[in-house]
């Protein structure tokens, strides 16, 4: 469904630093701004090319939402299942997508997750991700 | 403003054939070759005079091949508007429009199809133009867990009140119920059904989510002018926007306004273009592929803020005939049916020539709002006056 990433997709550094075991973001040393998604140029100043940099993998729970429906593909996932988006702390409050494992009871926006990486095989390939831990 | 565009345009006609999902008895060429011809008798036009074609969402039917079942005679104009959401329904209208105030085209049709058969579950086909590893392993693969993470957003951090979603699923409900073209006519439709249907993805309950069907919808735009020597009576296309704010959308989740359906700075252009404010529409087609969604676009519209949505949004507010803004008269996306948005325009022109099952009378000005919380977006005015 997604195909594969390419070495010249502009978020490429982000897989390899996952693989790497480093959540890598992009802040451009022009106007100093982190950016995210991953761009070939920087949307605030226009400087080409904003090395990656490593963030820490915490950051506060922007939005949530618990599947229970079946979704083709999605099955290594289980029933239910929660998605996430979170707000990195250290990179310019950008968002990233994941997962949510572990207690779950007092899950709400605004709570402080932590992230750890792992490797996640949907569609037959295998993956880096982070999930997220309230 | 703009005195050589706006107004000068007309729907002159309106063409749907509609099927449950999966049951269409032709192909989806078929199915839309039906509704074009439909569209085109209802204006009174032959379908060989029709010289010019638009669609969005990434429809794949392309005009040349439908030249010779319509028998075409000469294809003038053919166009669609980016981005794989339903977004781009005012939009493609708006094309239609100035390809024919431009003189690049007399008789346009705007048109869109769906056959499962054919073009796959639509939710699978607008996921294919999303969708990418960011949100495959967070779980997310169709539009209804985007939409749901937004929803969640609006209404726990805007303050939007759940029973605004409520009253916005309970009016779609109450206008399908007296509509006979709608899946749920006749049926009865109570909040309590509502609350008690199952979860699909938090906070969507089954009632919250529209339903795909088969089949097809056009829509015939000419000069006002040329509508006027047609058959029924046209439906002056009196304002029109689309966009995106600044960083917005398609951006894995990362816009601005994230907690909001797309309009901010869309609806100020659609509303400024007629010289119009929200007071003065009398009848509103919201798209809801998902019900928070359609609440978004009716704030996004500026017809209520987001702490008094719940004041605003009532069932009593939303319905015809007496309504303070009677929306989705025809039942909407979620209940009348989905052929990704046009059963939504095609209200919105029917309501304005008298057509509806649930008739606003005096009607003058209708709203469309297309596509929340697609990453393009798009709005337009409609009049029975030029």
């Amino acid at each position: 469904m997604a195909g594969g990433v390419s070495s010249k997709d502009a978020d490429a550094p982000y897989w390899e630093g996952l693989r790497s075991g480093k959540l890598l973001i992009q802040k451009c040393e022009a106007c100093g701004n982190w950016q995210w998604p991953a761009v070939y140029r920087c949307s605030d100043c226009g400087r080409w090319d904003p090395p990656w940099v490593e963030t820490a993998k915490k950051g506060t729970l922007f939005s949530w939402t618990r599947t229970w429906q079946n979704f083709p593909g999605l099955e290594p996932l289980g029933l239910p299942f929660i998605s996430v988006l979170v707000s990195l702390d250290e990179a310019g409050g950008h968002r990233l997508m994941g997962t949510l494992a572990g207690d779950d009871a007092n899950i709400a926006i605004g709570k402080p997750v932590t992230g750890e990486i792992i490797e996640r095989t949907l569609h037959g390939q295998a993956m880096p991700t982070i999930v997220w831990r309230l | 403003m703009t005195d050589w565009f706006y107004k000068r345009t007309a729907i002159a006609g309106v063409g749907r054939v509609q099927y449950k999902r999966g049951t269409a008895p032709g192909s989806q060429r078929h199915t839309l070759l039906k509704a074009i011809e439909a569209a085109a008798q209802d204006a009174g036009v032959d379908p060989s005079d029709i010289d010019g074609f638009c669609s969005y969402g990434d429809d794949d039917n392309e005009p040349v091949k439908m030249m010779h079942d319509l028998g075409t005679k000469e294809l003038r104009w053919s166009s669609a508007v980016w981005g794989g959401g339903g977004g781009g329904i005012c939009a493609a209208v708006a094309q239609a429009a100035a390809a024919i105030a431009t003189g690049q085209a007399r008789v346009v049709v705007v048109f869109r199809a769906l056959v499962q058969g054919d073009s796959g579950r639509l939710s699978a086909a607008v996921s294919a133009h999303h969708i990418n590893w960011h949100y495959l392993l967070a779980g997310v693969t169709t539009p209804v867990s985007i939409c749901a993470m937004r929803d969640r957003r609006m209404i726990e951090a805007k303050g939007v009140a759940q029973s605004a979603v409520e009253a916005l699923v309970q009016a779609d409900y109450y206008h399908a119920a007296r509509n006979p073209e709608a899946v749920a006519y006749g049926n009865s439709f109570s909040v309590e059904d509502y609350r008690n249907s199952r979860w699909i993805v938090e906070p969507y309950r089954l009632f919250d989510c529209s339903r795909e069907n088969d089949g097809a919808g056009a829509v015939i735009v000419t000069s006002a002018e040329h509508a006027r020597d047609l058959k029924k009576k046209p439906v002056y296309l009196l304002s029109f926007a689309q966009g995106a704010e600044r960083l917005g959308r398609d951006l894995l989740e990362n816009d601005n306004d994230y907690g909001s359906a797309g309009f901010e700075t869309v609806a100020p252009r659609v509303f400024q273009n007629a010289n119009l404010t929200p007071k003065d529409i009398d009848v509103a087609q919201i798209y809801e592929n998902f019900s928070g969604q359609g609440v978004g676009a009716i704030i996004g519209h500026g017809f209520c803020g987001y702490e008094d949505a719940g004041e605003f949004i009532t069932f009593e507010n939303m319905i015809a005939p007496s309504g303070k803004l009677p929306i989705n008269t025809h039942g909407g996306n979620l209940a009348q049916g989905f052929i990704h948005g046009m059963g939504t325009l095609i209200e919105a022109a029917q309501q304005l020539r008298g057509e509806s099952t649930n008739p606003v009378a005096g009607a003058k000005h209708s709203l469309m709002a297309s596509g929340a919380p697609a990453p393009v977006v798009s709005s337009m005015i409609l009049g029975n006056e030029a």
